[in-house]
């Protein structure tokens, strides 16, 4: 049977592709000119490109600070998510009375929208007393659901018997966790780490709410006051958007492999 | 341990390469940054023009606001240094009420060093 020739599929993957990276390129593009974007007809091809306006972004606004804040927070959420989710997601792998409970009760959490429990989540946040700190931004995103049960399906996939052979052993549970289920989770570790990361480096709303002085703004913030203040920006605003975008790209780019493997991990049996 | 190989896995190659990238770029600002823009003011024939009056225009967030000036000496030449400024624009004018175009400056870094091309009375 002859088969069919693959290059027309290969040539509707690729007009996709390319109509994927539009907007990609359009943001670029006028990153580098600066030109109005209304303009009609549209020049597809950059006219004088340069890069100075991401000087002047760097220059304009306190962009190293706001970098810093992001940076900061997005650590905190990413290692409170891997020590209270892995810590969450282990226990859920156990028997114990009330667990279907417990899972029914995170699995309808995730029913309720962020926006709905901001007030709560402030008054909290305010009765500690981090309110306008790294800790109060991040104090939201030190776990997520979703990650507890990426977690615990990775920790179910792994052999009894190797955990029990590890009891055997004398280890205890923590480091059962650390020495035998972490090095075999590294998908669902990979998965967190991504997840967590995209998640508070974009976060808008909670950092509105909870950040007082310009000094702890966040770089989503930090990009809505750019706008509040310049004018004539065009080019230096789609600037700033490339350089808030491109941390999240690269580290996409070198672990899409594990981000990919971590998701579909699970998705089959056998 | 192959040293190799984790020199050139991603997670490592990539951020040590920006690390370069960052370090040498802030050596060379470190050894560029002084703030002085200095150029020649000359007239139509390319003659040197002495006593000329050069300004530099700072831009606010809206608009361009003159910052400081200073005359040309005898070879037409000024210099203003400590500019701890990455985007403004020069203006050279006579006592007899002619003046230059204003060039727009963007420098790569807060108090670049630079050499302006020369600013033609008309």
């Amino acid at each position: 049977m002859r088969r069919a020739p693959t290059w027309p599929r290969h040539a509707i993957m690729l007009a996709v592709c390319l109509l994927m990276l539009v907007p990609f390129y359009w943001v670029i593009k006028t990153s580098l000119t600066g030109e109005n974007i209304y303009a009609w007809p549209p020049s597809i091809i950059p006219v004088n490109p340069h890069l100075f306006n991401y000087v002047d972004v760097w220059y304009l606004i306190p962009f190293p600070r706001y970098l810093l804040n992001s940076v900061i927070v997005t650590i905190m959420a990413i290692s409170g998510n891997l020590l209270f989710n892995t810590a969450a997601g282990y226990a859920l792998t156990k028997q114990f009375p009330g667990k279907r409970w417990i899972v029914l009760l995170l699995l309808s959490c995730m029913l309720i929208p962020f926006q709905a429990t901001i007030i709560p989540a402030y008054l909290i946040t305010s009765w500690l007393g981090v309110l306008n700190s790294w800790l109060g931004i991040a104090l939201p995103m030190l776990s997520t659901i979703i990650c507890i049960f990426i977690f615990k399906a990775s920790f179910e996939a792994v052999p009894r018997s190797l955990i029990d052979a590890a009891r055997v052993d004398g280890l205890s549970e923590w480091r059962i966790v650390v020495r035998i289920l972490l090095p075999l989770s590294k998908p669902a570790i990979a998965t967190n780490v991504i997840l967590n990361f995209i998640w508070s480096w974009n976060a808008f709303l909670w950092p509105l709410i909870v950040v007082r002085s310009p000094d702890m703004q966040t770089l989503p913030l930090g990009l809505a006051r750019f706008l509040s203040v310049m004018e004539d920006t065009t080019g230096a605003l789609f600037a700033f958007v490339v350089m808030v975008l491109v941390p999240g790209l690269t580290i996409f780019l070198m672990a899409q492999k594990e981000f990919i493997r971590g998701l579909t991990s699970g998705a089959t049996k056998g | 341990m192959n040293w190799r190989r984790v020199l050139l896995h991603r997670f490592v190659f990539v951020p040590l390469a920006l690390a370069i990238l960052v370090g040498g770029w802030n050596l060379y600002i470190v050894y560029n940054d002084d703030g002085i823009i200095q150029g020649v003011v000359r007239d139509g024939s390319g003659a040197a023009l002495a006593g000329a009056t050069v300004i530099f225009f700072e831009r606010n967030s809206a608009y361009f606001e003159e910052r400081k000036r200073t005359i040309t000496d005898a070879k037409g030449a000024y210099r203003f240094t400590d500019m701890q400024i990455h985007i403004g624009q020069l203006e050279a004018r006579t006592a007899d009420g002619r003046q230059s175009q204003r060039r727009l400056l963007r420098l790569w870094f807060r108090a670049q060093n630079i050499d302006v091309a020369p600013l033609i009375v008309r």
